[in-house]
């Protein structure tokens, strides 16, 4: 018989079973689920941001509008920052779900406000997301494993094995057949949901190929384990038991003991630890002499060394000029703590190499610029803005240019 | 190798082991076109250890295996086209009916699954043709059996391996089973079957080889036009006779 005859046989044989259907229909509500709920929360995502910048422009207008000199308008104004998830997030939240993808910016010391954030929901921390990273890379193996465990054990102790054999001729061919077509029906059940959301929510079409090329490589990865201990002549449960016990290897004990080894191999400062060194270094700065901030101020803004202030009463340019002297003081840690978090990342890519669940997952992702790359790519944005900040308000500050509120439609804007 | 041109199958010095355990011991018979073979013996006599053998389920350690002159180890696929094999309680899918099933399994051995034949087939197996559309979850156990015969018979190969082809069918099912197998060795079947029944070997079988631990204690044939008597094969597989002559 022809190899397409008996892939035509072993379909239909295939769906004459209805365990196999149940599961198919089961793969494809999980599928459809993840990738609903992903859908959502994007949804979700971008009706913030609309209502944020919606928020922002009229907040700054009002507050611009009571305002009489450049260091209350900069004191008073927030700017929104923020990063649009991509049109394939909705697939994998990834990071998204940890870091903050939205800011409101004041002209402040800016390293607190990078890391003081809403804090995170501990619920969702704790169980993690079901979007389709997750289910592809975590529940799908399991759903292969129920499917494929019992190939040949099955039929050794339903008694049918040796005519199947005999019948076959060769029983290499059949037992891959049968994978081949179970992996490709929950391949179907898996990715059409993803397809067509896909589709809808304009994901470009390379993104989508390399989804589709990272979970075929991921099924044919967990078949070949599969078939591997399927050919295993021992009971069909000793076979589940030795498949789950991969499963939690290369899901659980891996990864989580990469975690813990990275974490020692490189330490690196909390975000509190900078939130707090940065506040520290500001409201000190209020009982220093003014030396002490206008000193490493002008080191780092020589332009404005001809700035003077008597360090009698309240002044605008020394109070910005200590917010950045606070960012000066915490910026050791925070580039230590995103270069610790880049090295973190890095070994992680390395240490996922060997527990596939986790490299699928970092893939896609990578795919959906939920990554950590992403993170830190925001993070430089908002600085450069905040930096762009600085130089809009600080001609005012520290030359006395006259308050124009006209040239407040000048101010940068933030640029996802 | 010694190998007998005319013989269909040949077990020549035969030695196979199983979990470290020696299950056959150098056996060595043949099976000539058109004969009816029965091996006897009892539980763990190596019997079905034979039949895989010769399926190529098991490898010898000792002596070879030929069936139609080829040797088992040779051409493994060549071996299996020649052969219909029926398993001891041969377990067919519960969730196909019977047409289904031998569909599926003729598709699976490339043998073209003929309407009229599968008809033929079940006709000739004395299957109800009522039930022949249930899924086989419904069916007795002797009605599964039927099925499978059936399946034997449509892949209308030369030679026939049957596995305790009687377990679990009633007696007059027996009798037909026999009647069935007598008829295909005189179209030109060749059939080693493997069994405990002394009485059904007897009625059936043109020619008997006993085994006890895995070796060939005995064998015989039935006289010209007759069969082999009963009495002196149950004799020698209760092993009574040896009993008598160690006393002596």
């Amino acid at each position: 018989m022809s190899t397409f005859g008996a892939l035509k046989r072993e379909t239909r044989f295939m769906l004459r079973d209805r365990a196999f259907v149940v599961w198919m229909f089961a793969v494809l509500c999980f599928s459809s689920f993840a990738v609903w709920s992903g859908l959502a929360e994007v949804r979700q995502q971008y009706e913030s941001i609309a209502f944020l910048m919606d928020a922002d422009q009229q907040d700054r207008s009002v507050e611009f509008s009571k305002q009489s000199d450049w260091g209350s308008a900069a004191y008073y104004s927030f700017h929104l920052t923020y990063d649009p998830p991509s049109d394939f997030a909705f697939a994998a939240m990834g990071q998204r779900d940890a870091s903050s993808w939205k800011h409101r910016l004041r002209m402040l010391a800016l390293e607190g406000q990078i890391y003081e954030h809403d804090p995170g929901n501990p619920e969702l921390a704790l169980i993690g997301r079901f979007d389709f990273a997750f289910f592809a890379a975590f529940v799908l193996p399991l759903i292969l494993i129920f499917l494929l465990h019992d190939l040949q054990a099955s039929e050794r102790s339903a008694g049918r094995f040796d005519l199947l054999v005999a019948s076959a001729g060769s029983s290499g061919s059949l037992w891959w057949r049968r994978a081949c077509l179970r992996s490709g029906g929950v391949l179907l059940a898996t990715l059409v949901p993803l397809l067509i959301a896909g589709i809808f929510s304009g994901t470009t079409g390379s993104t989508l190929i390399s989804a589709v090329v990272l979970v075929v490589a991921y099924i044919l990865f967990w078949t070949l384990v599969c078939l591997w201990f399927a050919s295993w002549r021992r009971s069909a449960p000793v076979i589940l038991a030795s498949l789950i016990g991969v499963w939690v290897l290369l899901s659980t004990v891996l990864p989580a003991g990469s975690r813990v080894i990275i974490e020692r191999m490189v330490p690196i400062p909390t975000g509190a630890e900078i939130l707090m060194t940065q506040r520290e270094a500001v409201n000190d700065a209020w009982d220093l002499p003014v030396e002490n901030t206008m000193g490493p101020f002008v080191e780092r803004h020589p332009e404005w060394a001809g700035y003077t202030h008597s360090g009698e009463g309240f002044d605008w340019g020394w109070y910005y000029a200590f917010q950045q002297v606070g960012d000066q003081t915490a910026e050791h840690l925070s580039e230590a703590y995103t270069a610790g978090r880049v090295e973190r990342d890095r070994l992680a890519g390395l240490f996922a190499l060997a527990a596939p669940p986790a490299l699928l997952e970092r893939r896609l992702q990578n795919l959906a610029g939920t990554d950590m790359r992403s993170v830190l790519a925001y993070e430089g944005r908002v600085r450069a803005f905040h930096s762009e900040l600085r130089d809009f308000y600080y001609p005012g500050l520290f030359r006395g240019d006259p308050f124009d509120p006209g040239r407040l439609s000048d101010l940068p804007q933030f640029s996802p | 190798m010694k190998t007998d041109s005319s013989a269909k199958l040949q077990a020549d010095q035969l030695h196979i082991y199983r979990s470290g355990k020696e299950v056959l011991s150098g056996i060595s018979f043949t099976v000539e076109g058109s004969e009816v073979y029965a091996l006897l013996g009892g539980n763990g006599a190596g019997k079905s250890t034979t039949l895989l053998s010769f399926l190529g389920f098991l490898a010898p350690s000792g002596g070879s295996l030929s069936v139609d002159g080829v040797d088992v180890g040779t051409d493994l696929k060549a071996v299996r086209e020649a052969i219909a094999y029926l398993p001891e309680s041969a377990s067919l899918y519960e969730h196909l009916n019977a047409y289904e099933n031998l569909r599926y399994f003729l598709q699976l051995a490339g043998v073209p699954d003929d309407k009229a034949a599968i008809e033929a087939a079940l006709d000739r197996v004395s299957l109800d043709p009522e039930s022949r559309g249930r899924k086989l979850k419904d069916y007795s156990k002797g009605m599964r059996q039927k099925v499978a015969i059936a399946l034997a018979i449509l892949r209308d190969t030369d030679i026939l391996l049957l596995d305790e082809p009687t377990s679990g069918l009633d007696p007059n099912a027996i009798d037909e089973f026999h009647d069935l197998v007598r008829g295909l060795a005189d179209s030109g079947k060749t059939i080693l079957m493997v069994t405990h029944d002394v009485y059904g070997a007897c009625q059936v079988a043109d020619r008997i080889g006993l085994l006890r631990g895995g070796k060939l204690v005995g064998e015989f044939s039935a006289p010209e036009g007759g069969r082999i008597e009963t009495e002196t094969v149950h004799r020698a597989f209760s092993n009574r006779t040896t009993r008598k002559e160690q006393a002596a």
